[in-house]
Formats: C-alpha cells, sequence, structure tokens
C-alpha cells in the first residue's frame, strides 16, 4: 500500500470514529438505550423494491432493523436506537452498496414533526462533534412538501392524481437533480401509496405522516409518525406481499412475532432509519461511498451495478 | 437482447438500429421505489450523446458487433487522423471526436486498436499502458523517493499528469490510459 492510500485511511478512520461517536453521545444525552436487534431474520421486511439476501434455510440477512425494533417499542422501550449493519441485494451504485451502516432510532410519544426537529438536532451535533465547519449547511433546514416539490419541478400533483410509474420516473429524471441543486431539504407529506408502515395523515387520507432528509440531493434519511394500528398493519403486510407478486418478486413470509407484538400494543411513537456512511459523505463533501468506506477494494457481489 | 444488468461504461450497444457506446451510467433508487440506471451515450458515427433512464430489467437494446483491428498512428491533418493496418496497410481515417480522449496520450507510430462497425472505423482503443515523454515540469528533488508528494508535468501530448517529485523534463513515464495517472519511470 503507498503512503497515500495508508494515510486516506488513517484520516477517514478517524472521521467516521468521530462521526459515530458524536452519534451515540447524542443519544445518551437524550436518555436513549443502544439496542442491537438480530443481522439474520426470518422475516426481512415488506419493500416491494427491496430484495434481501438469503442465508439459506429461510433466513435471510436483515435489510433493516425496522420489525425487531418495533417489537422492543411494543415491549415498553421508549427511547432506542442503533448502529448496525443491512443488507440489499442489488444495490451497488455511487450512493448504493450491498452491504451498509445504518442508524436507526424510536422515540415514543412523538410525532413525524418533531422527529424532524430532532434530526435536525442530531445533525448539528454531529456536524459540531466532527468539527467540520457547517458542511455548508444552515439551520434551521427548510422543509418542502411532495406534492409542492413535484409542482416546482415537473408540474404536477402526486397526491392528487397518483401514477407511480410517472412519479419514480420524474423523481428519477427532474426531481433528483433539482434536490442536488439544494443544500439540505427535508421533504415530507409522501403520497399514500408509499406510505410503508407510516400513519396516515389524519387531515388527509392522501398522504402520509413520514419524510426524508437530503443533502445535496443524497437521501440521509426516511422517517415516520409508525403506524400503530394492528389491523392496518394486517392489510399493509398483505397488500405487500400481492406487489411483490405482481412484480415478479417472491413475497417474504409475514412477521407473526411482529404482528403479534403489534396486536399487544403498539405505543404513539416515530421512528427514523439514516444511512450513516451517506451522512459520512454529506460531512466529508465526496461523491462515492466507496470513498467512505475502509475496504473499497472488497467488492460486494450481489449482481449489481459496479 | 440485453437488460439493463449488462449496462457498464464503454458498452457497445446497438439502439434503434445505431451503434452507441456507454459513457457514464449510474444506478438511482428512490426511497420505496423502484431501482433505474441513468446512462449517457454516444452515438459511436454521429459522435452526439443522449440521456436515457432505464428500469431496472429493461431491455436496451442488441450487443454491437465491433470488428477490432490493430493498427499503427500515423499522423494528424486537418482534424483527420490517419491509421494504417500492418499487414494489409491499408489506411483509414478518424475524425477528432472518434479519437476522443485518446488523444490525450497518443503520438505517432504507437500501435493503437481501431474499432469498425459495418466496415466503417467508429473508434479507437489504446494499448492500457503507453510510455511519453515529459516536456515540462520543475526541476527534480533529489533524495525525495518515499513521501508520496507529487507536482505537474506536461506530457509531449500537451497533456497534464501528476510524477513523483524526482521526474525530470526530458524523461519517459509510463501512463495508464484509463485513468490518466503516472504508473512508473521508464528505465533506460
Amino acid at each position: 500500500m503507498s503512503s497515500a492510500d495508508s494515510s486516506r485511511i488513517l484520516a477517514l478512520i478517524e472521521v467516521r470514529d468521530r462521526v459515530l461517536t458524536a452519534i451515540r453521545a447524542f443519544f445518551r444525552m437524550h436518555g436513549y438505550c443502544e439496542v442491537t436487534t438480530p443481522v439474520m431474520v426470518r422475516c426481512p421486511g415488506l419493500d416491494q423494491h427491496v430484495e434481501a439476501l438469503s442465508t439459506g434455510s429461510g433466513m435471510y440477512l436483515a435489510t433493516s432493523p425496522e420489525l425487531h425494533m418495533k417489537r422492543l417499542v411494543c415491549d415498553g422501550a421508549q427511547l432506542i436506537y442503533q448502529i448496525i449493519p443491512a443488507f440489499r441485494a442489488e444495490e451497488e451504485g455511487a450512493h448504493h452498496k450491498c452491504e451498509f451502516l445504518m442508524l436507526e432510532w424510536y422515540h415514543t410519544g412523538i410525532g413525524y414533526l418533531e422527529m424532524m426537529q430532532e434530526t435536525e438536532d442530531l445533525l448539528r451535533y454531529v456536524i459540531g462533534g466532527c468539527g467540520s465547519k457547517s458542511a455548508g449547511l444552515n439551520f434551521p433546514v427548510p422543509r418542502i412538501t411532495v406534492d409542492r416539490l413535484y409542482e416546482d419541478a415537473a408540474g404536477w400533483k402526486p397526491s392528487e392524481q397518483w401514477d407511480e410509474d410517472r412519479y419514480f420516473l420524474d423523481w428519477v429524471q427532474v426531481v433528483e437533480p433539482h434536490l442536488q441543486k439544494i443544500p439540505a431539504v427535508i421533504v415530507y407529506d409522501f403520497p399514500e401509496a408509499l406510505s410503508a408502515l407510516s400513519q396516515v395523515s389524519s387531515s388527509n387520507s392522501r398522504i402520509c405522516e413520514r419524510f426524508e432528509l437530503f443533502i445535496n440531493g443524497l437521501e440521509i434519511c426516511n422517517a415516520y409518525s409508525e403506524l400503530t394500528d394492528p389491523l392496518v398493519h394486517r392489510e399493509r403486510f398483505e397488500h405487500a406481499a400481492q406487489a411483490r407478486k405482481a412484480f415478479g418478486r417472491k413475497p417474504y413470509a409475514s412477521d407473526d412475532l411482529f404482528l403479534k407484538a403489534i396486536e399487544h400494543g403498539m405505543p404513539m411513537c416515530a421512528g427514523n432509519a439514516l444511512g450513516v456512511d451517506r451522512l459520512i459523505m454529506a460531512l466529508t463533501g465526496t461523491g462515492h461511498i466507496d470513498e467512505v468506506s475502509l475496504f473499497p477494494e472488497d467488492k460486494d457481489t450481489c449482481n449489481g451495478l459496479f | 437482447m440485453l437488460d439493463t444488468t449488462a449496462l457498464r461504461k464503454n458498452l457497445k450497444i446497438i439502439i434503434d438500429g445505431d451503434p452507441w457506446i456507454v459513457v457514464d451510467c449510474q444506478f438511482v433508487k428512490p426511497g420505496k421505489g423502484q431501482a433505474f440506471t441513468r446512462t449517457r451515450l454516444k452515438n459511436l458515427i454521429a459522435g452526439h450523446t443522449m440521456d436515457r433512464t432505464y428500469k431496472s430489467g429493461e431491455k436496451i437494446g442488441e450487443q454491437a458487433r465491433i470488428d477490432e483491428c490493430e493498427m499503427v498512428f500515423l499522423y494528424e491533418q486537418g482534424g483527420a487522423y490517419a491509421f494504417m493496418d500492418n499487414n494489409t496497410y491499408d489506411q483509414v481515417e478518424l475524425n477528432v471526436d472518434q479519437v476522443g480522449e485518446a488523444l490525450n496520450f497518443m503520438t505517432e507510430n504507437m500501435n493503437v486498436e481501431v474499432d469498425f462497425y459495418d466496415s466503417m472505423p467508429i473508434a479507437i482503443t489504446l494499448p492500457n499502458f503507453v510510455e511519453l515523454e515529459i516536456v515540462d515540469t520543475e526541476p527534480a528533488v533529489r533524495g525525495d523517493t518515499v513521501s508520496g508528494a507529487t507536482k505537474p508535468a506536461t506530457l509531449s501530448t500537451g497533456y497534464n499528469v501528476n510524477v513523483p517529485l524526482f521526474i525530470n523534463s526530458g524523461e519517459s513515464i509510463v501512463v495508464d490510459t484509463r485513468t490518466g495517472a503516472y504508473v512508473e519511470r521508464v528505465k533506460k
């Protein structure tokens, strides 16, 4: 290894350590407990477009710790977080890696608006903790609804005339390029069809209480007012299984332990999943996820693009 | 028929009857959405580019049948670049767009690969490593062979590279034509 390579790695070890230390300090300061959930799971989620890596014997590597962390919330845990590797097959690119580091946290008693504030507080704390100037960010971070964003960038309102193909094609071709020109923005109130496990808005049934934070067009996190109703949970699982089938993908087994926990009772809460590698990219101004990896030469093999 | 899994930089592909080369491709996946590949393609005959976005798994086109022929670069005259087949002495000409970035590293009498589509020369590929002379750089710093520090240097083609401090003007170096990076000094 050349001296230039090793000094790059040493600098990166330090940056990653500062970010992880600041994240843990922030959550400790706010009364959170760090938890660990299984990496090998029987039900890897319900997302139509997320493929889990099978480990054989009906088990998968977790695509996210969501379902297990929510079981802890149902058990009565009020403030929990963890930093855990997540695995998604067929995802490889400048902003995607088959294995990546995820920060996920749940805060009971609050909704997505308070979660937006908490996310900004975390961001500000981490930026301070790694001594990076402001990373070009100003607080408070501006907020825009999905409808408004699409009206500005693509000339239509997704919640009023839902068209999934058009929505994502426009996202890739005009909305994301539009977001790349904005240092930081919180995009919120997604169309109901993209609710996943978020709460539908009480004032407008066509939107859900979900937000994503973007830094220079890079999606950093995805958060919800979490769905709590057990019947709606069952509907969403069934609907997701059908959507996967219709798309030619194998539906995953439904997670009975999770559904049982929800039936037992899930408190009102907000949850957030944040890509740690992407946060480090944003803080260091790098354009490719390999540039913040300590082992960029270890290429994952998951049939993706390199 | 090729689909998006075949997409990579420098793939040559026939789309609607025309040969294209992939100059850039990016994996994009919006939250809760399906994956896409954003591509920039260059028409191998006319030289213009177009941007296309494909859904993952979508069919794109046919694999282009490209014939490759080893030729020597003879000279440039009025924007036309002449190459000769070493066996048949046949000559062909390419324009500046077709020669493209190879210009940064190509010198007369260099052996290159010329790509033909339907008997038309459309592009060239340089060897991965070529030797080129440094025509301008700061004088060498003695003894400094370990620090990893570099300085700018101009090649005989006019292209600028970063080289270690111990390299002098008039010396030749090996350059990686895929990245444009310095590889090593040519021992005399």
